[in-house]
């Protein structure tokens, strides 16, 4: 059997989620064996074009350009992969769609804006189907072997889709929502970090998105009326890394 | 004979999407000679405007993934100045040991993986891997940069997004013991370290590379006590000493287009190389001794204005971060939890620390209730590209005997000398080569 042909993008985004693929070093090599990488820009000079098993695409759609390149990336891909928060939801990048006009974003950063066309900021599935999600700012590196290997053998890898309160409770540690009164965002962000922030004594930010039962709406009232955050600090957090969420969107207009 | 051109439309082995794009006419004169970041602008400084000061850092951290933490670290600084807030000397070490750290893997990402390709004639490490003469080596690399990944994990609880530093100081610290295991581990990296100045010294004595020698203005951060990371003054070969917070006024940035980054100069001067190899021409007596020796064995003579030589700092600082790593962690001895505690207050401040690929800085200010009104962001890839572009004045014409495949690869290796981070940029690389005529 011919090895699966793997591509690798890149849109508007920091590189992270890319460079945590070579941030794989224990199993790099054995990768590297398994699969033809044919497009990584970021690792390798040569490049062959599409048709492609599997596109992994990091970063959001932000320019007209993107959406054309993505639109044939998905045309020459059997399977496409949203890498990182980003891809999935229009990420950090995506707080610029509620910050103000793209007129008054563009003169705030550029003396001269002629010459820059940028549009709101969006996740891939706003314009193409999305096969596969690896969600997180950045993925977290074990999710991304499960994918890898999942791929290899024809299957979904069937990610988690409860809350990060499910794996903080695991870890036993304790609520800093209810015991600390932090503004925890867990009990409506998907989990898969392994509650990596809460472990950490870190409120979680829902860097990984809405968990799939979420109730942001409640948090956002609690987070007033119990942690007496202002409705504008509350906006501010539903509208950070996942801002174009349905149910974040929730949580950002609850108040 | 006719025009020619260099076009690469996206250079690969660096960091975001950028052009080159070379044209020289029929009687061998450099018409044009560009280095484009064609990234698309992602609008940090307009939408971090109306955030609060803690979500300052939580972002700017995400302008990079592979220079994460300089842009944390800058920006924490520069929101403590506005503010007043003092942090403790723990912290600063912690810190200091996260700068350390990403320094090393991300030099040992461009030593092996980036550049080194190049050098010994392959496309990439995947195809360097493929020869059982060179394998070891590309195994060793990938250790060494998992161990500057490690460095972050146990400070920061991740590789690229810091889940600890905060204003003020750390939500948590690591233990002695995880400390300890750091710091074993980097003192046996020191051999393979070595053995890194030495590869990347025979690399850039290759033909052409030596010849390659355009003296400019290089700019580093200086401290009193140590090799400058996390803090010092802003110095430069050209007699620039100034305290790190007066940078808006001495580094001036000019928008030319069609790039969408921005061209940068010192006041009353011209274009200035920044990174390793400004930094080991401008500290080179604060580096490690082991670093200096090794430094001195192949033949490094600071200062070095030849950018092909980058290579070869980024192996030297290498090992000055064993060194330089394991004394922050003999300081920090057991560190213990430290709650932050500051007040927030109007104020304006600005700060820079040093990326792996040179200066990062940020400043602001910020209203009574800790909300930005303004934040200004240069990345160090930024401050490189106009340097740059005068590299390829200099080198290119000296170059134009070469085919046109090779004359595309060495101008490639300009602009990865300076090991370009074009998300930071706002980004680009592409070459493209013409020849008139």
């Amino acid at each position: 059997m011919a090895k699966p042909k793997l591509a690798f993008f890149k849109f508007t985004s920091c590189a992270g989620c890319l460079l945590s693929v070579l941030n794989l070093e224990d199993h790099l090599l054995d990768i590297v064996g398994a699969v033809d990488i044919v497009h990584f820009l970021m690792a390798r000079r040569e490049t062959q074009p599409g048709p492609y098993d599997v596109a992994f695409i990091e970063g959001a759609v932000s320019t007209p350009h993107e959406v054309e390149q993505l639109k044939e990336i998905r045309r020459q891909s059997k399977v496409l992969v949203a890498l990182g928060n980003c891809a999935v939801t229009g990420g950090v990048p995506s707080m610029k769609n509620f910050a103000g006009s793209e007129r008054e974003m563009e003169e705030r950063v550029y003396s001269e804006t002629w010459d820059i066309k940028s549009i709101p900021v969006r996740g891939l599935d706003y314009y193409v189907k999305v096969d596969e999600y690896l969600r997180g700012c950045s993925i977290d590196l074990n999710e991304l072997v499960v994918l890898l290997k999942s791929l290899l053998l024809g299957v979904s890898p069937r990610f988690r889709p409860h809350s990060v309160c499910n794996e903080c409770k695991l870890k036993e540690n304790v609520c800093l929502l209810i015991s600390k009164g932090k503004a925890c965002m867990g009990s409506v962000s998907a989990a898969g970090c392994g509650a990596l922030c809460p472990s950490l004594n870190r409120p979680c930010e829902g860097c990984r998105g809405p968990s799939n039962d979420a109730n942001a709406e409640a948090l956002a009232y609690t987070f007033v009326s119990d942690l007496g955050l202002s409705p504008e600090e509350v906006r501010r957090k539903f509208q950070k890394y996942a801002g174009n969420t349905p149910a974040f969107r929730k949580g950002a207009e609850a108040l | 004979m006719s025009e020619r051109r260099v076009y690469v439309d996206y250079i690969a082995r660096a960091e975001g999407d950028g052009a080159i794009d070379v044209v020289i006419s029929a009687d061998g004169q450099l018409k044009k000679a560009r280095w484009e970041v064609w990234e698309p602008p992602r609008f940090f400084e307009g939408f971090l405007v109306g955030r609060s000061y803690e979500e300052v850092p939580e972002v700017v951290q995400r302008i990079c993934g592979i220079c994460p933490h300089p842009h944390l670290l800058s920006s924490l600084r520069a929101i403590e100045r506005a503010m007043d807030i003092r942090v403790s000397d723990q912290t600063v070490l912690l810190r200091k040991l996260l700068a350390l750290g990403d320094w090393f893997m991300s030099h040992a990402l461009h030593v092996y993986m980036l550049a080194a390709p190049d050098f010994v004639g392959y496309e990439s490490v995947i195809a360097m891997a493929g020869n059982p003469d060179l394998l070891p080596i590309v195994k060793k690399a990938l250790q060494a940069k998992r161990l500057g990944n490690d460095i972050s994990v146990v400070v920061t609880g991740h590789e690229i997004q810091n889940r600890t530093a905060v204003v003020g100081g750390f939500t948590a610290v690591p233990t002695r013991a995880q400390l300890q295991g750091l710091k074993e581990r980097l003192q046996a990296a020191k051999e393979f370290c070595v053995e890194t100045v030495q590869l990347a010294a025979r690399l850039a004595s290759q033909a052409p590379f030596p010849e390659l020698v355009r003296p400019c203005e290089h700019v580093a951060l200086k401290a009193e006590d140590s090799y400058a990371i996390y803090e010092g003054r802003l110095v430069s070969t050209e007699g620039l000493d100034v305290p790190d917070y007066e940078y808006p006024q001495w580094l001036i940035e000019k928008h030319v287009p069609p790039s969408n980054a921005k061209h940068a100069i010192v006041k009353g001067r011209d274009s200035f190389l920044t990174g390793p190899l400004a930094r080991v021409n401008l500290n080179f007596s604060q580096l490690s001794p082991d670093a200096q020796a090794a430094a001195r064995e192949v033949g490094f003579q600071a200062p070095d204005f030849n950018p092909f030589m980058s290579i070869v700092a980024r192996g030297i600082e290498m090992l000055h971060v064993c060194d330089a790593a394991s004394e922050v962690i003999d300081q920090l001895g057991t560190p213990v939890y430290e709650e932050p505690r500051y007040q927030v207050k109007a104020g304006e401040g600005y700060a820079v620390t040093e990326a792996p690929r040179g200066i990062c800085t940020h400043g602001g200010r910020f209203d009574k209730d800790g909300i930005c009104l303004k934040w200004d962001i240069v990345a160090p890839t930024a401050r490189n590209i106009y340097n740059l572009e005068k590299d390829f004045r200099e080198f290119i014409p000296r170059l134009l005997h070469l085919p046109d495949e090779e004359l595309t690869l060495k101008i490639e290796m300009m602009v990865r000398n300076y090991d370009p981070c074009q998300s930071c940029a706002t980004h680009a690389l592409r070459v493209n080569l013409v020849r008139e005529g």
